[in-house]
Protein backbone atom coordinates (compact mmCIF):
# COMPACT_ATOMS: atom_id res chain seq x y z
CA UNK A 1 0.00 0.00 0.00
CA UNK A 2 2.67 2.50 1.00
CA UNK A 3 4.87 1.22 -1.78
CA UNK A 4 2.12 2.08 -4.24
CA UNK A 5 2.07 5.59 -2.86
CA UNK A 6 5.78 5.89 -3.35
CA UNK A 7 5.71 4.66 -6.91
CA UNK A 8 2.77 6.98 -7.64
CA UNK A 9 4.82 9.94 -6.48
CA UNK A 10 7.96 8.68 -8.15
CA UNK A 11 6.41 8.68 -11.61
CA UNK A 12 7.05 12.19 -12.91
CA UNK A 13 3.89 12.91 -14.87
CA UNK A 14 1.62 11.16 -12.40
CA UNK A 15 3.18 13.21 -9.61
CA UNK A 16 2.57 16.34 -11.64
CA UNK A 17 -1.08 15.40 -12.12
CA UNK A 18 -1.64 14.68 -8.43
CA UNK A 19 0.02 17.90 -7.32
CA UNK A 20 -1.95 19.88 -9.91
CA UNK A 21 -5.21 18.41 -8.60
CA UNK A 22 -4.27 19.22 -5.01
CA UNK A 23 -3.39 22.78 -6.02
CA UNK A 24 -6.78 23.32 -7.67
CA UNK A 25 -8.51 21.93 -4.58
CA UNK A 26 -6.61 24.42 -2.40
CA UNK A 27 -7.72 27.27 -4.67
CA UNK A 28 -11.32 26.05 -4.42
CA UNK A 29 -11.23 25.87 -0.62
CA UNK A 30 -9.64 29.30 -0.35
CA UNK A 31 -12.33 30.78 -2.57
CA UNK A 32 -15.02 29.14 -0.46
CA UNK A 33 -13.92 31.19 2.56
CA UNK A 34 -13.80 34.59 0.85
CA UNK A 35 -17.04 36.42 1.59
CA UNK A 36 -18.86 38.06 -1.30
CA UNK A 37 -18.53 41.86 -1.46
CA UNK A 38 -21.23 43.53 0.61
CA UNK A 39 -21.58 40.69 3.08
CA UNK A 40 -20.57 41.44 6.62
CA UNK A 41 -18.43 38.49 7.57
CA UNK A 42 -18.66 39.24 11.28
CA UNK A 43 -22.45 39.32 11.25
CA UNK A 44 -22.63 36.10 9.26
CA UNK A 45 -20.47 34.33 11.84
CA UNK A 46 -22.71 35.61 14.60
CA UNK A 47 -25.87 34.46 12.83
CA UNK A 48 -24.50 31.01 12.08
CA UNK A 49 -23.69 30.54 15.73
CA UNK A 50 -27.01 31.96 16.87
CA UNK A 51 -29.24 29.62 14.92
CA UNK A 52 -26.85 26.68 15.03
CA UNK A 53 -27.85 25.55 11.54
CA UNK A 54 -31.47 24.66 11.29
CA UNK A 55 -30.68 21.99 8.77
CA UNK A 56 -32.91 23.41 6.11
CA UNK A 57 -30.08 24.13 3.78
CA UNK A 58 -28.00 21.33 5.15
CA UNK A 59 -27.80 19.28 1.98
CA UNK A 60 -27.05 22.14 -0.31
CA UNK A 61 -24.60 23.49 2.24
CA UNK A 62 -23.03 20.05 2.27
CA UNK A 63 -22.31 20.15 -1.44
CA UNK A 64 -20.76 23.58 -1.26
CA UNK A 65 -18.69 22.67 1.77
CA UNK A 66 -20.17 25.27 4.08
CA UNK A 67 -19.64 28.02 1.54
CA UNK A 68 -23.34 28.72 1.17
CA UNK A 69 -24.04 29.75 4.71
CA UNK A 70 -20.92 31.90 4.68
CA UNK A 71 -22.30 33.66 1.61
CA UNK A 72 -18.89 33.36 0.01
CA UNK A 73 -18.02 34.01 -3.62
CA UNK A 74 -18.28 30.28 -4.28
CA UNK A 75 -21.55 30.09 -2.35
CA UNK A 76 -23.43 28.20 -5.04
CA UNK A 77 -20.77 25.56 -5.39
CA UNK A 78 -21.29 23.16 -8.27
CA UNK A 79 -24.99 22.83 -7.62
CA UNK A 80 -26.02 24.78 -10.74
CA UNK A 81 -23.84 22.54 -12.88
CA UNK A 82 -25.35 19.40 -11.40
CA UNK A 83 -28.88 20.71 -11.84
CA UNK A 84 -28.09 21.74 -15.40
CA UNK A 85 -26.76 18.29 -16.29
CA UNK A 86 -29.83 16.65 -14.78
CA UNK A 87 -32.10 18.88 -16.83
CA UNK A 88 -30.19 18.32 -20.07
CA UNK A 89 -30.13 14.56 -19.50
CA UNK A 90 -33.87 14.48 -18.82
CA UNK A 91 -34.44 16.58 -21.93
CA UNK A 92 -32.64 14.08 -24.15
CA UNK A 93 -35.57 11.77 -23.56
CA UNK A 94 -38.08 14.45 -24.49
CA UNK A 95 -36.50 16.53 -27.26
CA UNK A 96 -35.66 14.57 -30.44
CA UNK A 97 -32.85 16.94 -31.44
CA UNK A 98 -31.02 16.30 -28.18
CA UNK A 99 -31.40 12.57 -28.63
CA UNK A 100 -29.97 12.87 -32.11
CA UNK A 101 -27.02 14.85 -30.75
CA UNK A 102 -26.39 12.22 -28.13
CA UNK A 103 -26.22 9.48 -30.72
CA UNK A 104 -23.91 11.51 -32.93
CA UNK A 105 -20.85 10.53 -30.96
CA UNK A 106 -18.16 12.88 -29.83
CA UNK A 107 -19.12 16.09 -31.62
CA UNK A 108 -22.74 15.76 -30.52
CA UNK A 109 -21.70 15.06 -26.95
CA UNK A 110 -19.51 18.15 -27.05
CA UNK A 111 -22.49 20.21 -28.13
CA UNK A 112 -24.62 18.81 -25.30
CA UNK A 113 -21.86 19.67 -22.83
CA UNK A 114 -21.81 23.19 -24.22
CA UNK A 115 -25.59 23.48 -23.71
CA UNK A 116 -25.13 22.24 -20.16
CA UNK A 117 -22.58 24.97 -19.53
CA UNK A 118 -24.86 27.71 -20.86
CA UNK A 119 -27.69 26.40 -18.74
CA UNK A 120 -25.37 26.35 -15.74
CA UNK A 121 -24.75 30.08 -16.01
CA UNK A 122 -28.47 30.77 -16.40
CA UNK A 123 -29.25 28.68 -13.31
CA UNK A 124 -26.41 30.35 -11.42
CA UNK A 125 -27.96 33.77 -12.07
CA UNK A 126 -31.33 32.47 -10.83
CA UNK A 127 -29.97 30.78 -7.73
CA UNK A 128 -27.64 33.58 -6.71
CA UNK A 129 -30.49 36.06 -7.05
CA UNK A 130 -32.56 33.76 -4.88
CA UNK A 131 -29.91 33.40 -2.20
CA UNK A 132 -29.13 37.11 -2.10
CA UNK A 133 -32.84 37.94 -1.90
CA UNK A 134 -33.24 35.50 0.99
CA UNK A 135 -30.25 36.95 2.78
CA UNK A 136 -31.46 40.55 2.42
CA UNK A 137 -34.93 39.72 3.68
CA UNK A 138 -33.40 37.92 6.63
CA UNK A 139 -34.89 34.59 5.65
CA UNK A 140 -31.62 32.80 5.18
CA UNK A 141 -31.01 33.08 8.88
CA UNK A 142 -34.38 33.22 10.53
CA UNK A 143 -34.64 35.06 13.83
CA UNK A 144 -31.14 36.48 13.61
CA UNK A 145 -30.62 39.79 15.37
CA UNK A 146 -28.06 41.39 13.04
CA UNK A 147 -28.18 42.18 9.33
CA UNK A 148 -26.13 39.93 7.12
CA UNK A 149 -25.92 42.52 4.38
CA UNK A 150 -25.60 45.93 6.04
CA UNK A 151 -25.82 48.02 2.88
CA UNK A 152 -28.85 46.78 0.96
CA UNK A 153 -28.87 49.19 -1.96
CA UNK A 154 -29.77 47.73 -5.33
CA UNK A 155 -26.29 48.30 -6.73
CA UNK A 156 -24.57 46.30 -3.97
CA UNK A 157 -27.01 43.46 -4.49
CA UNK A 158 -26.35 43.42 -8.22
CA UNK A 159 -22.61 43.29 -7.56
CA UNK A 160 -23.16 40.30 -5.27
CA UNK A 161 -25.29 38.41 -7.79
CA UNK A 162 -22.81 39.03 -10.60
CA UNK A 163 -19.89 37.96 -8.40
CA UNK A 164 -21.55 34.72 -7.33
CA UNK A 165 -22.42 33.91 -10.93
CA UNK A 166 -18.82 34.46 -11.97
CA UNK A 167 -17.78 32.31 -9.00
CA UNK A 168 -19.90 29.47 -10.31
CA UNK A 169 -18.33 29.71 -13.74
CA UNK A 170 -14.89 29.66 -12.12
CA UNK A 171 -15.81 26.48 -10.23
CA UNK A 172 -17.01 24.93 -13.46
CA UNK A 173 -13.70 25.77 -15.07
CA UNK A 174 -11.71 24.43 -12.11
CA UNK A 175 -13.61 21.15 -12.34
CA UNK A 176 -12.98 20.91 -16.04
CA UNK A 177 -9.25 21.48 -15.80
CA UNK A 178 -9.02 18.86 -13.06
CA UNK A 179 -10.72 16.39 -15.38
CA UNK A 180 -8.46 17.37 -18.24
CA UNK A 181 -5.05 17.87 -16.68
CA UNK A 182 -5.37 16.36 -13.24
CA UNK A 183 -6.58 13.03 -12.00
CA UNK A 184 -10.12 11.86 -11.39
CA UNK A 185 -13.39 13.53 -12.27
CA UNK A 186 -13.18 17.23 -11.44
CA UNK A 187 -16.77 17.88 -10.42
CA UNK A 188 -17.08 14.92 -8.10
CA UNK A 189 -13.69 15.67 -6.57
CA UNK A 190 -14.87 19.17 -5.74
CA UNK A 191 -17.99 17.78 -4.05
CA UNK A 192 -15.73 15.35 -2.18
CA UNK A 193 -13.57 18.22 -0.92
CA UNK A 194 -16.58 20.13 0.30
CA UNK A 195 -17.79 17.18 2.35
CA UNK A 196 -14.39 16.20 3.68
CA UNK A 197 -13.80 19.77 4.84
CA UNK A 198 -16.67 19.44 7.30
CA UNK A 199 -15.48 16.27 9.01
CA UNK A 200 -13.31 17.94 11.69
CA UNK A 201 -16.05 20.30 12.91
CA UNK A 202 -18.75 17.65 12.84
CA UNK A 203 -16.46 15.25 14.66
CA UNK A 204 -15.86 17.84 17.33
CA UNK A 205 -19.60 18.34 17.76
CA UNK A 206 -20.00 14.65 18.44
CA UNK A 207 -16.97 14.54 20.73
CA UNK A 208 -18.65 17.11 22.94
CA UNK A 209 -21.47 14.66 23.54
CA UNK A 210 -19.09 12.35 25.35
CA UNK A 211 -16.29 9.96 24.60
CA UNK A 212 -18.41 6.81 24.44
CA UNK A 213 -20.78 8.27 21.86
CA UNK A 214 -17.82 9.39 19.78
CA UNK A 215 -16.31 5.92 19.94
CA UNK A 216 -19.60 4.26 18.95
CA UNK A 217 -20.11 6.67 16.08
CA UNK A 218 -16.59 5.98 14.81
CA UNK A 219 -17.15 2.23 14.91
CA UNK A 220 -20.49 2.60 13.13
CA UNK A 221 -18.90 4.85 10.52
CA UNK A 222 -16.13 2.34 9.84
CA UNK A 223 -18.70 -0.44 9.49
CA UNK A 224 -20.77 1.63 7.06
CA UNK A 225 -17.71 2.59 5.03
CA UNK A 226 -16.56 -1.03 4.83
CA UNK A 227 -19.97 -2.25 3.71
CA UNK A 228 -20.27 0.54 1.14
CA UNK A 229 -16.90 -0.44 -0.34
CA UNK A 230 -17.98 -4.08 -0.33
CA UNK A 231 -21.09 -3.35 -2.38
CA UNK A 232 -19.37 -0.83 -4.64
CA UNK A 233 -16.81 -3.42 -5.67
CA UNK A 234 -19.35 -6.20 -6.25
CA UNK A 235 -19.89 -7.20 -9.83
CA UNK A 236 -21.44 -9.96 -11.89
CA UNK A 237 -19.11 -11.41 -14.47
CA UNK A 238 -20.84 -12.59 -17.61
CA UNK A 239 -18.57 -14.92 -19.56
CA UNK A 240 -17.91 -13.97 -23.17
CA UNK A 241 -16.26 -16.35 -25.63
CA UNK A 242 -14.52 -15.02 -28.69
CA UNK A 243 -14.41 -17.12 -31.82
CA UNK A 244 -11.08 -17.90 -33.46
CA UNK A 245 -10.53 -16.34 -36.81
CA UNK A 246 -7.75 -16.16 -39.33
CA UNK A 247 -6.68 -12.83 -40.74
CA UNK A 248 -3.91 -13.43 -43.25
CA UNK A 249 -1.64 -15.99 -41.66
CA UNK A 250 -2.26 -15.05 -38.08
CA UNK A 251 -4.81 -16.35 -35.69
CA UNK A 252 -6.93 -13.96 -33.65
CA UNK A 253 -9.41 -14.44 -30.85
CA UNK A 254 -10.25 -17.73 -29.26
CA UNK A 255 -10.02 -16.18 -25.83
CA UNK A 256 -12.68 -16.20 -23.18
CA UNK A 257 -13.15 -13.09 -21.07
CA UNK A 258 -15.99 -11.68 -19.08
CA UNK A 259 -18.22 -8.65 -19.17
CA UNK A 260 -18.32 -7.09 -15.70
CA UNK A 261 -21.69 -5.71 -14.57
CA UNK A 262 -21.44 -3.81 -11.32
CA UNK A 263 -24.18 -4.20 -8.75
CA UNK A 264 -24.20 -0.46 -8.34
CA UNK A 265 -23.56 0.56 -11.92
CA UNK A 266 -24.74 4.11 -11.32
CA UNK A 267 -22.30 5.10 -8.58
CA UNK A 268 -23.20 8.13 -6.52
CA UNK A 269 -24.98 10.07 -9.23
CA UNK A 270 -28.54 9.03 -8.19
CA UNK A 271 -27.92 10.25 -4.64
CA UNK A 272 -26.65 13.61 -5.85
CA UNK A 273 -29.57 13.97 -8.24
CA UNK A 274 -32.23 13.00 -5.74
CA UNK A 275 -30.98 15.35 -3.06
CA UNK A 276 -30.65 18.28 -5.42
CA UNK A 277 -34.18 17.67 -6.73
CA UNK A 278 -35.57 17.59 -3.19
CA UNK A 279 -34.00 20.94 -2.52
CA UNK A 280 -35.81 22.73 -5.35
CA UNK A 281 -39.35 22.93 -3.86
CA UNK A 282 -37.85 24.31 -0.67
CA UNK A 283 -36.09 27.11 -2.51
CA UNK A 284 -39.22 27.95 -4.52
CA UNK A 285 -41.45 28.02 -1.46
CA UNK A 286 -39.04 30.28 0.40
CA UNK A 287 -38.77 32.69 -2.49
CA UNK A 288 -42.51 32.99 -2.86
CA UNK A 289 -43.19 33.45 0.83
CA UNK A 290 -43.56 37.08 1.79
CA UNK A 291 -42.37 38.11 5.21
CA UNK A 292 -45.63 39.70 6.25
CA UNK A 293 -48.52 37.51 5.17
CA UNK A 294 -49.34 34.00 6.29
CA UNK A 295 -47.70 31.20 4.29
CA UNK A 296 -49.98 29.47 1.79
CA UNK A 297 -51.12 25.87 2.18
CA UNK A 298 -48.55 24.42 -0.17
CA UNK A 299 -45.73 26.33 1.47
CA UNK A 300 -46.61 24.89 4.84
CA UNK A 301 -46.89 21.49 3.17
CA UNK A 302 -43.39 21.83 1.74
CA UNK A 303 -41.97 23.00 5.05
CA UNK A 304 -43.52 20.29 7.19
CA UNK A 305 -43.28 17.31 4.87
CA UNK A 306 -40.49 17.84 2.37
CA UNK A 307 -37.94 19.87 4.29
CA UNK A 308 -38.17 18.30 7.69
CA UNK A 309 -35.87 15.33 7.50
CA UNK A 310 -37.64 13.30 10.12
CA UNK A 311 -40.96 13.29 8.30
CA UNK A 312 -41.87 9.98 6.66
CA UNK A 313 -42.86 11.80 3.46
CA UNK A 314 -39.37 13.21 3.08
CA UNK A 315 -37.68 9.90 3.81
CA UNK A 316 -39.82 7.82 1.47
CA UNK A 317 -39.68 10.40 -1.31
CA UNK A 318 -35.91 10.54 -1.06
CA UNK A 319 -35.74 6.74 -1.18
CA UNK A 320 -38.04 6.49 -4.20
CA UNK A 321 -36.18 9.21 -6.08
CA UNK A 322 -32.89 7.40 -5.53
CA UNK A 323 -34.31 4.12 -6.82
CA UNK A 324 -35.78 5.87 -9.85
CA UNK A 325 -32.58 7.71 -10.68
CA UNK A 326 -30.52 4.53 -10.34
CA UNK A 327 -32.58 2.85 -13.04
CA UNK A 328 -32.66 6.01 -15.12
CA UNK A 329 -28.92 6.47 -14.97
CA UNK A 330 -28.13 2.84 -15.70
CA UNK A 331 -30.54 3.02 -18.63
CA UNK A 332 -28.64 6.00 -20.00
CA UNK A 333 -25.10 4.75 -19.53
CA UNK A 334 -25.43 1.09 -20.41
CA UNK A 335 -27.05 0.22 -23.69
CA UNK A 336 -27.51 -3.58 -24.04
CA UNK A 337 -28.27 -3.37 -27.78
CA UNK A 338 -25.02 -1.55 -28.43
CA UNK A 339 -23.02 -4.00 -26.33
CA UNK A 340 -24.58 -6.97 -28.10
CA UNK A 341 -23.84 -5.43 -31.48
CA UNK A 342 -20.25 -4.78 -30.54
CA UNK A 343 -19.80 -8.33 -29.35
CA UNK A 344 -21.26 -9.69 -32.56
CA UNK A 345 -18.94 -7.55 -34.64
CA UNK A 346 -15.84 -8.95 -33.00
CA UNK A 347 -17.05 -12.50 -33.05
CA UNK A 348 -17.91 -12.77 -29.39
CA UNK A 349 -20.85 -14.50 -27.78
CA UNK A 350 -22.15 -15.48 -24.39
CA UNK A 351 -22.07 -19.28 -24.09
CA UNK A 352 -25.55 -20.71 -24.58
CA UNK A 353 -27.08 -17.54 -26.01
CA UNK A 354 -27.26 -16.59 -29.67
CA UNK A 355 -25.57 -13.34 -30.69
CA UNK A 356 -27.63 -10.35 -31.67
CA UNK A 357 -31.05 -9.67 -30.22
CA UNK A 358 -31.19 -12.60 -27.74
CA UNK A 359 -27.87 -11.45 -26.26
CA UNK A 360 -29.19 -7.91 -25.85
CA UNK A 361 -32.29 -9.25 -24.16
CA UNK A 362 -30.23 -11.44 -21.85
CA UNK A 363 -28.02 -8.49 -20.89
CA UNK A 364 -31.07 -6.34 -20.25
CA UNK A 365 -32.60 -9.06 -18.08
CA UNK A 366 -29.45 -9.50 -15.98
CA UNK A 367 -28.96 -5.76 -15.66
CA UNK A 368 -32.54 -5.22 -14.53
CA UNK A 369 -32.19 -7.92 -11.90
CA UNK A 370 -28.83 -6.73 -10.66
CA UNK A 371 -29.81 -3.07 -10.46
CA UNK A 372 -32.65 -3.77 -8.03
CA UNK A 373 -30.45 -4.64 -5.04
CA UNK A 374 -28.05 -1.90 -6.14
CA UNK A 375 -30.74 0.76 -6.04
CA UNK A 376 -32.21 -0.53 -2.77
CA UNK A 377 -28.76 -0.46 -1.21
CA UNK A 378 -28.18 3.14 -2.33
CA UNK A 379 -31.54 4.21 -0.96
CA UNK A 380 -31.10 2.46 2.38
CA UNK A 381 -27.62 3.81 3.02
CA UNK A 382 -28.77 7.31 2.09
CA UNK A 383 -31.72 7.35 4.50
CA UNK A 384 -29.86 5.53 7.26
CA UNK A 385 -28.96 8.67 9.27
CA UNK A 386 -32.60 9.83 9.22
CA UNK A 387 -33.35 6.89 11.45
CA UNK A 388 -30.84 8.00 14.08
CA UNK A 389 -32.18 11.48 14.66
CA UNK A 390 -31.46 11.51 18.37
CA UNK A 391 -27.81 10.73 18.04
CA UNK A 392 -26.90 13.48 15.64
CA UNK A 393 -29.31 16.18 16.68
CA UNK A 394 -32.26 17.32 14.61
CA UNK A 395 -31.53 18.64 11.19
CA UNK A 396 -27.91 17.63 11.31
CA UNK A 397 -28.38 14.12 10.08
CA UNK A 398 -28.09 14.56 6.33
CA UNK A 399 -24.86 16.45 6.43
CA UNK A 400 -23.64 14.17 9.14
CA UNK A 401 -20.37 13.12 7.51
CA UNK A 402 -20.23 9.61 8.98
CA UNK A 403 -23.33 8.17 7.41
CA UNK A 404 -25.70 8.34 4.49
CA UNK A 405 -25.28 10.63 1.55
CA UNK A 406 -21.92 11.99 2.61
CA UNK A 407 -20.31 8.57 3.05
CA UNK A 408 -21.75 7.33 -0.25
CA UNK A 409 -20.32 10.28 -2.11
CA UNK A 410 -16.97 10.21 -0.36
CA UNK A 411 -16.39 6.48 -0.78
CA UNK A 412 -17.63 6.51 -4.37
CA UNK A 413 -15.44 9.39 -5.45
CA UNK A 414 -12.48 8.09 -3.48
CA UNK A 415 -12.68 4.65 -5.11
CA UNK A 416 -13.02 6.19 -8.55
CA UNK A 417 -9.98 8.38 -8.10
CA UNK A 418 -7.85 5.59 -6.67
CA UNK A 419 -8.82 3.39 -9.61
CA UNK A 420 -7.75 6.07 -12.05
CA UNK A 421 -4.39 6.46 -10.33
CA UNK A 422 -4.06 2.71 -10.35
CA UNK A 423 -4.71 2.40 -14.05
CA UNK A 424 -2.03 5.02 -14.63
CA UNK A 425 0.33 3.00 -12.46
CA UNK A 426 -0.50 -0.18 -14.33
CA UNK A 427 0.58 1.45 -17.56
CA UNK A 428 4.03 1.72 -16.08
CA UNK A 429 4.06 -1.78 -14.59
CA UNK A 430 3.78 -0.81 -10.99
CA UNK A 431 1.69 -2.60 -8.44
CA UNK A 432 -1.52 -0.81 -7.61
CA UNK A 433 -3.41 0.01 -4.45
CA UNK A 434 -6.19 -2.51 -4.93
CA UNK A 435 -5.68 -6.20 -5.32
CA UNK B 1 -12.72 54.05 -4.69
CA UNK B 2 -15.18 51.39 -3.66
CA UNK B 3 -17.43 52.34 -6.54
CA UNK B 4 -14.53 51.99 -8.96
CA UNK B 5 -13.69 48.55 -7.59
CA UNK B 6 -17.32 47.51 -7.79
CA UNK B 7 -17.55 48.51 -11.42
CA UNK B 8 -14.25 46.73 -12.09
CA UNK B 9 -15.68 43.67 -10.35
CA UNK B 10 -18.82 43.66 -12.49
CA UNK B 11 -16.84 44.03 -15.71
CA UNK B 12 -14.33 41.34 -14.78
CA UNK B 13 -17.12 39.00 -13.64
CA UNK B 14 -18.91 39.30 -16.96
CA UNK B 15 -15.63 38.78 -18.83
CA UNK B 16 -14.85 35.76 -16.70
CA UNK B 17 -18.20 34.12 -17.43
CA UNK B 18 -17.72 34.80 -21.12
CA UNK B 19 -14.18 33.40 -21.17
CA UNK B 20 -15.14 30.24 -19.31
CA UNK B 21 -17.99 29.67 -21.72
CA UNK B 22 -15.62 30.12 -24.65
CA UNK B 23 -13.58 27.14 -23.51
CA UNK B 24 -14.33 23.94 -25.31
CA UNK B 25 -16.49 21.82 -23.05
CA UNK B 26 -14.08 18.99 -22.48
CA UNK B 27 -16.74 16.66 -21.32
CA UNK B 28 -15.61 17.66 -17.89
CA UNK B 29 -17.85 17.10 -14.96
CA UNK B 30 -20.86 14.93 -14.60
CA UNK B 31 -21.92 14.96 -18.21
CA UNK B 32 -18.88 12.89 -19.11
CA UNK B 33 -20.15 10.26 -16.74
CA UNK B 34 -23.35 10.23 -18.73
CA UNK B 35 -22.09 9.83 -22.25
CA UNK B 36 -20.44 6.58 -21.38
CA UNK B 37 -16.91 6.59 -22.64
CA UNK B 38 -16.49 9.91 -24.29
CA UNK B 39 -12.75 9.83 -23.88
CA UNK B 40 -10.97 13.12 -23.98
CA UNK B 41 -9.73 13.53 -27.49
CA UNK B 42 -6.07 12.89 -28.07
CA UNK B 43 -5.63 16.14 -29.92
CA UNK B 44 -4.16 17.93 -26.89
CA UNK B 45 -4.86 21.54 -26.19
CA UNK B 46 -4.57 23.85 -29.14
CA UNK B 47 -2.86 27.24 -29.18
CA UNK B 48 -6.25 28.92 -28.88
CA UNK B 49 -7.04 26.96 -25.73
CA UNK B 50 -3.66 27.78 -24.24
CA UNK B 51 -4.10 31.50 -24.82
CA UNK B 52 -7.64 31.29 -23.51
CA UNK B 53 -6.33 29.63 -20.35
CA UNK B 54 -3.85 32.42 -19.84
CA UNK B 55 -6.46 35.11 -20.43
CA UNK B 56 -8.87 33.42 -18.03
CA UNK B 57 -6.21 33.28 -15.33
CA UNK B 58 -5.43 36.96 -15.87
CA UNK B 59 -9.06 38.06 -15.62
CA UNK B 60 -9.54 35.75 -12.65
CA UNK B 61 -6.66 37.48 -10.87
CA UNK B 62 -8.26 40.90 -11.45
CA UNK B 63 -11.57 39.48 -10.19
CA UNK B 64 -10.02 38.23 -6.94
CA UNK B 65 -8.11 41.48 -6.41
CA UNK B 66 -11.30 43.49 -6.82
CA UNK B 67 -13.18 41.29 -4.33
CA UNK B 68 -10.45 41.37 -1.71
CA UNK B 69 -9.98 45.11 -2.28
CA UNK B 70 -13.66 45.85 -1.63
CA UNK B 71 -13.57 43.66 1.45
CA UNK B 72 -10.55 45.49 2.87
CA UNK B 73 -11.94 48.96 2.09
CA UNK B 74 -15.25 48.14 3.77
CA UNK B 75 -13.40 46.92 6.82
CA UNK B 76 -11.28 50.08 7.04
CA UNK B 77 -14.30 52.39 6.76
Amino acid sequence: MLGAFRSALATPDLRKKILFTLGIIVVYRLGATVPAPGVSFKNVKECVEEIDQQGIYSLINLFSGGALLNLSIFALGIMPYITASIIIQLLTVVIPRFEQLKKEGQSGQGKLTQYTRYLTIALAVLQSTGIVALAVRGQLFQNCSVDVIPDSSIFTLIVMVVTMTAGTSVIMWLGEIITEKGIGNGMSLLIFTGIAARIPTEGQNILQRGGLTFFLVCVAALLIIASVIYVEQAQRRIPVQYAKRMIGRRMYGGTSTYLPLKVNQAGVIPVIFASSLLYLPDLISRLTTSTTSEPGWWQTFVQTHLVSQSSPVHISLYFLLIVFFTYFYVGITFNPDERADEMKKFGGFIPGIRPGRPTAEYLRFVLGRITLPGSLYLGIVAILPNLFLDLTGTGQNQNFPFGGTAVLIMVGVGLDTVKQIESQLMQRNYEGFLR
Amino acid sequence: MILFLQILLIVSSLLLVLLVLLHRGRGGGLSSLFGGGMQSSLSGSSVVEKNLDRLTLFVGAIWIIAIVGIGLLVKVN
